[in-house]
């Protein structure tokens, strides 16, 4: 019996030293937000475009082998393969081999990898949170609505959730002959539990379910969500929201913000924008709260500009903090030939952000209304 | 992102310093509240030196002003910048930790 449980603490320690271990990764971030992740072990690793380089990828402006990555002591040391573009370290370009320290930034065209030195443990716990994370992102997308291409009212998006995702959600159709509706929201925080939660409201709103509450009336489908999911009842999750019911016969429409940033309207003619916003609060925070809705009468052609705040909570590729005063003259611009008005804004905020992805979901939903 | 806890009067003062941010989010909220909930001491949160605020960055102050209110504590903030006080009014959350002026207006909420 001893000698049993000897054994059992034995390997029990064997194994917590191996996931102790420490080994060097380099890391991308790719434009959907996923860390891949490439381990440098013992041998070091040739960085190229293609076969027999250890690292592929696919860039056309890195060289077959572009680079060398190798262990010498602790650390890693990276020498160029006399490559057409150059390596890369924190921007400055290599002339011949260099230490790459922890953290620091290996580009190579235009890809970037971060040198990350993790423990075997950590790799184990961030591979499978990524694949939780990439099946809840899936489950999320899932439930998204098609775009509309045609009819009196076309909707498009564009949805890229972050590494992290969090917790954007959003939907639009009919809720009558006559009225159709449109929301969007962020719940707090980010990762699988404010995805799952952000579905939840969604599915609710998705089949009109909400308890003896006018679908029609955005004041009410606030304070019916408000009752629903107070933050106690649900791991401390509160989320903002913006709801919206256009009416096609008098081209009004009525909408209610809660703790949201305005959807914006723009005239057909653009050049101008009118924000639609309600003063209320976060929704979940404070139970009994009375929401209160606005209404705004639609032009013909008009779009509605129904966004989350991680399409303008971006740090620019110089360092600076962007608020939603920088973001709106993008949606006055036309869209680029062969993009849609989505594509166009993703396009431009992301080129105007520093590598390395979002922070946030990215969710942008534009309606027009003929 | 920097935190610094100090007290005035049995008024536990909280200052945040640089950007609140997605990352410094996930950095901060575990120090933050942990320093404020445990105690249920009325705190005030010097945010003049806060640079930054994310919208991730907001359930920090409401999960803690949360905890403090169910032991009749309070939970205060002051001095925002524009751009912080922005956000904060934005997301309405200033019925849940209320925002003032300057620190002898926060102390004197906390003690009314």
């Amino acid at each position: 019996m001893d000698e049993d449980q000897t054994r059992i603490v034995t390997q029990a320690r064997g194994r917590d030293e191996r996931l102790d271990e420490r080994v060097h990764c380099l890391e991308l971030v790719d434009g959907h937000g996923l860390v891949r992740r490439h381990l440098v072990g013992s041998a070091g690793a040739v960085v190229g475009r293609a076969a027999p380089a250890d690292i592929i990828l696919a860039d056309t402006e890195v060289s077959r082998a572009h680079c060398r990555v190798a262990l010498e002591g602790e650390g890693l040391v990276v020498s160029d393969l006399n490559s057409t573009n150059g390596t890369f370290v924190d921007g400055t370009r290599l002339t011949g081999a260099a230490f790459l320290p922890v953290g620091a930034v290996l580009r190579v065209g235009r890809v970037s990898l971060k040198h990350e030195w993790r423990t075997c443990l950590e790799v184990v716990q961030t591979d499978q949170l990524d694949r939780d994370l990439t099946r809840a992102s899936a489950y999320v997308q899932a439930l998204l609505p098609p775009p509309l291409v045609q009819g009196p009212i076309r909707a498009d998006w564009l949805y890229q959730p972050s590494a992290k995702l969090g917790g954007d959600a959003f939907g639009y159709g009919p809720l009558t002959d006559d009225l159709f509706l449109a929301y969007l929201i962020d719940v707090s925080g980010h990762g699988a539990g404010a995805a799952m939660h952000s579905v939840t409201v969604m599915n609710l709103l998705r089949q009109h379910a909400l308890p003896s509450t006018d679908m029609a009336d955005p004041a009410q489908v606030l304070a019916s969500l408000n009752a629903m999911f107070q933050m106690e009842q649900h791991a401390e999750m509160y989320f903002t929201m913006w709801y919206g019911v256009y009416d096609r016969r008098s081209r009004r429409l009525s909408y209610a913000s809660a703790g949201h940033h305005p959807a914006f309207l723009v005239p057909p003619a653009g050049g101008e924008f009118t924000p639609l916003r309600t003063r209320n609060g976060l929704v979940g925070a404070v139970p009994g709260k009375v929401f209160v809705a606005d209404t705004a009468q639609v032009p013909a052609g008009a779009s509605l500009f129904l966004f989350s705040d991680g399409v303008f909570e971006i740090v620019t590729n110089d360092g600076q903090e962007w608020g939603l005063n920088d973001f709106l003259p993008l949606i006055l611009k036309p869209a680029v030939d062969g993009l849609t008005t989505c594509q166009t804004i993703f396009r431009d905020v992301t080129k105007a952000a520093r590598p390395g992805g979002f922070d946030d979901d990215f969710s942008l939903v534009v309606l027009t209304f003929d | 992102m920097e935190m610094r806890v100090s007290e005035i009067d049995g008024v536990k003062k909280v200052s945040l310093l640089g950007r609140l941010d997605a990352l410094g989010a996930d950095v901060v909220e575990t120090q933050f509240s942990g320093a404020i909930a445990p105690s249920g001491v009325s705190t005030i949160v010097d945010l003049s030196e806060l640079t930054f605020l994310a919208s991730l960055g907001v359930r920090m102050f409401i999960s803690t002003a949360r905890a403090l209110s169910w032991r009749g504590a309070k939970l205060v903030m002051y001095g925002a910048r524009p751009a912080v006080a922005e956000i904060i009014e934005t997301m309405g959350f200033g019925d849940i930790v209320p925002l003032v002026g300057s620190e002898a207006e926060a102390l004197a909420l906390v003690a009314g």
